[in-house]
């Protein structure tokens, strides 16, 4: 194998979603053999860029060089094979199969008998041996713990000669212990010939692991250094975020009005101890990273998960069961727009009134006018772009799809909506569109909690900033101009 | 579809062409009745009599009783569920019907001793059970979350195998009294149809209004289309799957009484398959074994295809060995069909 002192090289690298530059010009260097951190807030381009680099997207522009020779994967498994893992968070192993068989996964070479195969299986279990001898090859990997999932990963793709290893977000489902078990076979693979392209959230891990840091924005390269030369977190986080300005935020010049939503102690297998009030016409934002509670939090207070303590709305304690919540005047725009919100084989018509049936009817019989009606005036309100109101829901783009999910909260006549990240996965030009209902909506005096781990919606929208690490409140802010962005995600990085 | 019908389809204009305004569900029910008068044109052809109108009526109400238990077979499985339950349920509310009715202690004969309760007793008697089959499945499934396919299938032989033990293996028929076989073998006034077949017209009409025109047909869909995301809008999923599961066995307990009657008999052996026929008349009909899409309208012209199939190739002298191969072959052939249709309205 040839040695180039850089493993990748990255020039001018572009991605185009529709109207959306997800990457923008990027380029940068991964010296051979080190452990490349790549941080950045939520929508910064990460995870695109890695797309690009595992083969799962192709690029709109720019070049690649692996080795110094032109790479353009257009699959993961071309991408494999030329020498980039990846470890994504979810993982690609089988549960019902053994460690064995897992190693062996995808790489049977059978052409040459049965010989080479075990010779390939002894390899593979030599190379886990040496990583974490714990695990034992005949072990079923149902019996695994995540972790130990990823160093069976981690195994194949050394044993793959991988150049690369790419790990994306690797300690978001993992326990304190095996977080330090990981960090050291990741420091080991150095002298393995693999360099490392780690992606993390949590800034404290880039410190300890990293011997480059690059850091994105908006789609953008931003900077790349060693580690060694950074000289705080707080450094780091200028770099993600800059000087962002919050301008679209309009503070509130009325008076405060009444609580309308009172939580105490709410807890769960999730959450700890969360209390905090909700005004009416109030946006309450709850800001944190994956894992951090946000769609738990939600989904109590909608009912769909059990919880322990007291959630009163509008003097009445709801009861923990999602129709009698949607009843008393809640409702939820669901994490998963697709899989929780919509009947994507049903039309907009179909869509429409599913909360609220009682509106579209009379003794249970439908009034096929009235239903008509409720959709073409959601189509009108949200300004659903769509010819026709009897067009299948799978067929709108994305942002259309969310407003649909939001026609449906307000046909339920919600005075308090909660909306897990209104706006993922959504174009620039839609995403406005929802901040302008949102805005709406709570001028007409609905209530609203907005989950999101996005800090520009988050800023842009609330009048209140809950910040949540693990389950917990960490502090909480009002917005106004002295906000302070680079302390917010000194709070929800795990600072103290 | 042609691609002029593709553009006015694509522009959808005021007019807009016939096809698109169709509901999926139409399109499908549609091309399943041009399948079925293709089929019926061929057997025309090919059988004599066959167009006779005596034979027409005799197509539309042979499978009277698959068809009433397709109504409940079909609803199920547009919430995505299945139930292999009702063929069982018939031969047990069959064989309970006759075993209540029978006298109390006349004869030395097992057999001819049963619970000698009032006829109206009975068939309370009788519907009880076939809702208590329901109730069963609704629990397994709705509760503990098993699977339908093998809940109903173990409720399948659990309910023939209780009318088993209660037949000892064979039937009931004697010491019946004579009212028993009044409601099977009465005609309606002027016809030669039973009334039975006026109950499978009712149910299916009933069917059709309540899948079309009610929330709880809406609510069907809605389970079927997405059960999480119906979840999360506030349906009471589970509500609605026990309901509809009660309904089935419901549906299953009238078929056995109906044909109980008709027999004069509770037969432990009746109605076996017939779990089977429901399933491939409401796939025929054009209803998505995934889930959220079907109609029973559509679940009826499948019963008429295969009530076509299946008397031709007896016109046709076809031995009665291959009668299954026959239905085995109509049913893929007839499903690959409405996919390809399907597929190519979609693109």
């Amino acid at each position: 194998m040839e040695s180039t002192a850089n493993v990748l090289e990255l020039r001018g690298l572009v991605k185009d979603f529709l109207s959306v530059r997800a990457v923008n010009d990027v380029s940068f260097d991964v010296r051979r053999n080190t452990v490349h951190c790549l941080v950045g807030e939520n929508g910064a381009g990460k995870s695109t860029l890695i797309k690009i680099l595992t083969g799962a997207l192709p690029r709109t522009a720019g070049r690649i060089l692996l080795n110094g020779r032109e790479y353009a994967p257009r699959s993961t498994r071309e991408a494999k094979a030329q020498g980039v893992s990846t470890l994504f968070q979810e993982l690609n192993v089988v549960d019902q199969l053994t460690v064995a068989e897992n190693l062996t996964l995808g790489m049977e070479d059978t052409r040459f008998g049965f010989l080479r195969k075990t010779s390939k299986i002894d390899r593979m279990l030599d190379i886990l041996h040496s990583l974490e001898p714990s695990i034992g090859p005949r072990q079923r990997v149902s019996t695994l713990s995540v972790a130990q999932k990823q160093i069976v990963e981690i195994a194949k793709a050394v044993a793959a000669e991988a150049d690369v290893l790419i790990m994306d977000e690797p300690t978001a489902a993992i326990s304190e212990g095996e977080i330090e078990r990981l960090f050291r076979i990741v420091k080991g693979l150095r002298h393995r010939n693999v360099t490392v392209i780690y992606i993390s959230h949590r800034l404290d891990e880039i410190f300890e692991l990293g011997d480059t840091v690059t850091v994105m924005r908006d789609g953008r390269h931003i900077a790349t250094k060693p580690v060694a030369e950074v000289s705080d977190r707080s450094e780091l986080i200028r770099l993600m975020i800059g000087k962002t300005v919050f301008e679209a935020y309009q503070e509130r010049s009325e008076p405060p009005k009444e609580i309308v939503l009172s939580v105490k102690s709410l807890r769960n297998h999730k959450l700890g101890d969360l209390s905090f009030d909700v005004r009416r016409g109030e946006i309450v934002g709850f800001y944190g990273l994956v894992g951090a509670g946000k769609t738990e939090l939600a989904r109590a207070l909608y009912g769909a998960d059990p919880y322990r303590g007291e959630v009163v709305f509008r003097g009445q304690r709801l009861p923990p069961r999602t129709d009698e919540v949607i009843e008393a005047g809640i409702a939820l725009v669901p994490e998963e727009r697709r899989s929780q919100g919509l009947f994507t084989i049903l039309t907009i018509r179909g869509n429409v009134p599913v909360m609220n049936m009682g509106k579209i009817s009379r003794h249970g019989l439908i009034d096929g006018a009235r239903e008509r009606r409720a959709a073409r005036d959601a189509v009108a309100e949200l300004h659903i772009a769509t010819n026709s109101t009897e067009k299948e829901a799978a067929k709108l783009s994305g942002g259309n799809q969310q407003k649909v999910v939001f026609s449906k909260c307000l046909f339920a006549d919600a005075d308090l909506l909660l909306l897990d990240e209104p706006t993922r996965g959504i174009d620039v030009g839609a995403k406005s569109e929802i901040y302008g209902i949102i805005r709406r909506l709570s001028r007409q005096g609905k209530s609203i909690l907005v989950f999101s781990s996005e800090l520009t919606e988050i800023v842009n929208l609330c009048d209140t900033i809950h910040l949540l690490y693990e389950g917990r409140i960490r502090e909480t802010l009002r917005n106004g101009p002295g906000l302070d962005s680079q302390h917010i995600l000194h709070v929800v990085t795990g600072g103290v | 579809m042609t691609s002029e019908a593709m553009t006015a389809r694509a522009e959808m204009g005021p007019s807009g062409a016939f096809a698109a305004k169709l509901s999926n569900e139409s399109f499908l029910s549609l091309f399943m009745v041009g399948v079925l008068l293709a089929l019926f044109a061929v057997a025309c052809v090919f059988v004599p009599n066959f167009y006779l109108p005596r034979n027409v009526i005799n197509l539309l109400t042979n499978y009277w009783y698959v068809i009433i238990l397709g109504i409940g077979v079909t609803f199920l499985l547009v919430t995505g569920h299945f139930d292999m339950s009702v063929g069982g349920n018939v031969a047990l509310t069959g064989v309970v019907c006759a075993w209540a009715c029978q006298a109390a202690g006349t004869s030395p004969n097992e057999l001819a001793n049963g619970l000698g309760l009032p006829y109206g007793a009975a068939l309370a008697l009788a519907l009880l059970c076939a809702a208590g089959v329901g109730a069963v499945n609704a629990f397994f499934i709705v509760r503990l979350k098993v699977p339908s396919i093998i809940v109903t299938l173990g409720t399948m032989m659990l309910s023939r195998g209780l009318a088993q033990v209660i037949t000892r293996g064979a039937q009931r028929n004697t010491s019946l009294p004579d009212v028993f076989g009044v409601l099977g073998n009465t005609f309606l006034p002027g016809t030669s149809l039973k009334v039975a077949v006026l109950i499978m017209v009712l149910l299916v009409a009933a069917a059709f209004a309540l899948e079309r025109s009610t929330v709880a047909g809406r609510i069907t869909y809605l389970i079927g289309a997405n059960a999480e995301a119906a979840r999360l809008s506030g349906i009471k999923v589970n509500r609605h799957l026990t309901a509809l599961y009660l309904l089935s066995g419901l549906l299953a307990g009238i078929t056995g009484i109906l044909l109980a009657s008709e027999f004069k008999a509770g037969v432990s052996s009746r109605a076996s398959g017939y779990e089977f026929d429901a399933l491939v008349i409401a796939l025929l009909g054009g209803v998505s074994i995934s889930g959220g899409f079907g109609s029973v309208l559509g679940m009826f012209v499948g019963a008429i295809i295969l009530s076509v199939v299946t008397s031709a190739a007896t016109g046709l002298l076809l031995s009665p060995d291959w009668q299954f191969t026959l239905k085995g072959v109509v049913t893929f052939l007839a499903i690959l069909a409405q996919r390809f249709a399907l597929d190519r309205r979609r693109a």
